[in-house]
């Protein structure tokens, strides 16, 4: 039970520390905001003719100003790609945060629409209020032109007002095109809508400086409720009436001065500042990598299961084993990037790198057929005539969790169809020089819907296998195929695939024993766990690491994820 | 480039729409601002809206994923039938609908909200799509075979009783043992 438990801590731990961590914050923002409008002498007059909603609204405003400066910090993927990469400065488990960078930037995001329902809701009370009640003692107070002006003419003659519905419009653009659903089936929806953020954060700083709300900026010379001169005796009575029903040992003062009000400095422009503007170098230092060296493509092959493999040669480019990169071809579309893993990173002997890609929507399917008509024309090309394949942009290379396989020393990947990918570089490299990683063991365990899939990589895994067996290392590589739909009797045939075939398993795996027996060969070690496949797979794999007590193994589950 | 499904966007809006109809009519409605009317309205319409736009429309390709529960608010929806599945049906109603939210300050936004989700509606319609209902696939039960339900009825052929004797001289190459004797005589 103990050791579930170190399981648990290793792998939910530090998840919802964070998460802790972050409620906490914003309660704190809530509650101090809430506190100073609602019992601060700089407020008090402001407070009376608004009541309630002023607080709540500045309070809300305070949480979503520190939503909206957190909410771009995850999506800052080359500066998150570095901080992986170092790895003196941040330690494994900083790392792991860092998979779920995708999951904190909803969770801000969701936090903004919901504040900003609450703070919507309380401007229009605000509203009907300054209109309500307009005030004849504090006229520099006031929004409204005269009492009783309808609150929808405030709304759209102030800067504030119009500015706050565009917001809204904005924002409801961006939150109804990210739903799963939508990002499933048309991902350009979502990918131009939520580029709006830009006008979004453009327009929020325009809001703030609208000055609706002010302050009282001489509150030593004219403490609030203090009896004035000049004032209507109504007020002076009821000033009066207020005071002594509070206590009746405080004196009541005389004002000196007349109240002066200050519209407050917009501190949303400090809060959201700093982000944007690392977020926007990002983007530029990006599009300066992917443009500055020229994209070649090397060779294209076709694989069973229509699987097509580029291999490419791009100067300067020096990913790590589990890296993704986002290819642009203009030819096929000008916006879109489309995220691949790499399959082979580029080392001494081959500058090449490549990817394997399965055509499976439009993008794909077009682009395939550009790389792949060359072929097709059984004419003989003259000298001059190239190939001319279509030309590319590669942004990245990307972090992913997959980079973490060489940094235990044993682990367990788990691949389902084409998901394979992140660990077929991981092998790559490995064949090329298993010695400098840390990693001792390594069990692979990749589950297929159709036997040709095995094709893709068949020729790898044996290489390896053959290269451990020369270097006198058999137990390092761990390999079980599942052919997990069990119709007929299908085997891989050839001679050179022996080592697949004696390997291959008709029906789904039986985790549960994998795992006891991955425990009982290393025990009091921790076994790193990585996934890269379908969700009830990996949902599976995540409550076996948690739950399952293993002679003292701990199971550290990470998981790859897509959109 | 390729194809975009403006209607499940739209339905998304819709029915984001519809909630903050609600919620702004509940708003007016609590308060008893000016024009409370207004907000009443606003609170029924965004049901109603709710209700339409809860269960999703099929997918023209690939596969569909269903909100929860949704299948008595599908059943419903298509009882209605060209109604429901026509998309310039829903952005004219959809228009019709906030335009009283516009009169009150709760419901302004839930009105505007709206009018784009019948712009985009508009803009499904265009492009000729159209409302298909997610039935659960009512799948004949696989058959395995044919021939395992019913028995052969007539035995597999034989030789003729010629060869089927078997010939002494020819033993090796008897095409199988008898277990009984098959010829008349014995």
């Amino acid at each position: 039970m103990s050791v579930a438990l170190k399981s648990w801590r290793a792998n939910e731990g530090p998840k919802h520390l964070i998460t802790m961590v972050w409620i906490a914050v914003n309660v704190f923002l809530f509650w101090k905001t809430f506190m100073v409008y609602f019992s601060g002498a700089q407020y008090y007059y402001l407070h009376k003719m608004l009541g309630l909603g002023l607080c709540i609204s500045r309070a809300s405003a305070s949480v979503l100003n520190f939503n909206c400066s957190l909410v771009l910090l995850p999506m800052c993927r080359s500066l998150l790609t570095f901080l992986r990469g170092s790895q003196r400065v941040t330690g494994r488990h900083v790392r792991r945060l860092l998979d779920k960078s995708k999951t904190f930037h909803v969770a801000c995001g969701v936090t903004i629409c919901i504040f900003s329902v609450v703070h919507v809701s309380a401007h229009l009370v605000n509203m009907v209020s300054f209109s309500v009640r307009y005030s004849q003692d504090f006229p520099a107070l006031n929004v409204a032109q005269y009492r009783g002006q309808d609150p929808r003419i405030l709304i759209i003659s102030t800067v504030p007002g119009v500015t706050g519905v565009l917001l809204v419009l904005v924002l409801f653009l961006m939150f109804t095109a990210s739903s799963y659903c939508i990002r499933v089936s048309s991902y350009e929806i979502f990918w131009y809508t939520h580029n709006l953020f830009i006008v979004f954060y453009v327009i929020l700083m325009v809001h703030v400086a609208g000055g609706a709300l002010k302050y009282q900026s001489n509150v030593e010379t004219h403490p609030p409720g203090c009896i004035h001169n000049n004032l209507s005796s109504w007020t002076n009575h009821r000033a009066a009436g207020e005071k002594g029903a509070e206590s009746s040992g405080a004196p009541q003062t005389v004002c000196q001065e007349e109240a002066r009000f200050q519209p407050h400095f917009p501190q949303t422009w400090l809060w959201v500042s700093g982000p944007l503007c690392l977020y926007c170098a990002e983007r530029l230092y990006r599009f300066i990598r992917s443009s500055a060296a020229p994209v070649t493509i090397v060779s294209v092959f076709t694989h069973p299961c229509s699987v097509v493999e580029l291999r490419m040669l791009k100067s300067g480019f020096k990913p790590r084993p589990g890296q993704y990169i986002l290819l642009n071809c203009p030819s096929v579309s000008s916006f879109e990037n489309h995220p691949f893993t790499l399959t082979t990173c580029p080392t001494g002997k081959n500058a090449t790198f490549g990817i394997h890609l399965r055509v499976l929507g439009d993008w794909t399917s077009r682009f395939s057929q550009l790389l792949l008509q060359q072929s097709n024309s059984s004419e003989i090309l003259p000298m001059m005539q190239q190939r001319r394949y279509p030309t590319v942009h590669v942004d990245g290379p990307f972090g992913s969790p997959s980079e973490e396989v060489f940094n235990y020393e044993v682990s367990l990947c788990v691949a389902g169809g084409i998901g394979v990918t992140p660990f077929a570089c991981v092998l790559q490299a490995l064949s090329d020089d298993w010695r400098q990683y840390k990693l001792r063991r390594l069990y692979f365990v990749w589950v297929c819907r159709d036997l040709q899939s095995f094709y893709w990589f068949a020729d790898l895994l044996c290489g390896l296998h053959e290269r451990l067996w020369r270097d006198n290392r058999p137990d390092y590589l761990n390999v079980r195929l599942y052919l997990s739909n069990a119709q007929g009797l299908q085997s891989i045939g050839e001679e050179r695939y022996r080592f697949l075939s004696s390997r291959l398993r008709i029906g789904r795996p039986k985790w549960k024993q994998l795992f006891q027996e991955i425990g009982r060969a290393n025990q009091l070690k921790r076994v790193g766990v990585f996934c890269c496949g379908p969700k009830g797979m990996s949902k599976t794999l995540h409550t076996l690491c948690n739950s399952n007590p293993h002679t003292g193994t701990a199971f550290e589950y990470n998981k790859e994820s897509f959109s | 480039m390729g194809k975009i499904e403006w209607a499940m966007w739209a339905n998304e809006q819709a029915l984001a729409a519809g909630l903050i109809y609600v919620t702004g009519g509940i708003v007016g409605v609590a308060g008893q601002f000016r024009g409370w009317q207004f907000a009443a309205f606003g609170i029924a319409a965004g049901v109603f809206v709710c209700l339409l736009e809860y269960p999703r429309s099929k997918r023209g390709k690939g596969t569909s994923v269903e909100r929860t529960g949704q299948y008595c608010f599908t059943v419903c929806v298509k009882a209605f039938g060209p109604l429901t599945r026509n998309y310039y049906v829903r952005a004219f109603l959809h228009a019709a609908l906030c335009v009283p939210g516009g009169f009150m300050l709760a419901t302004v936004l839930g009105c505007v909200c709206l009018g784009i989700a019948s712009l985009i509606y508009l803009s499904a319609a265009i492009h000729g799509e159209h409302w298909e209902p997610i039935l659960p696939r009512t799948e004949p039960p696989k058959r395995v075979g044919d021939s395992i339900k019913e028995p052969p009825q007539n035995p597999p052929p034989r030789p003729p009783p010629e060869l089927r004797r078997k010939k002494a001289d020819k033993l090796e190459t008897a095409a199988y043992d008898n277990p009984m004797s098959v010829t008349v005589n014995e």
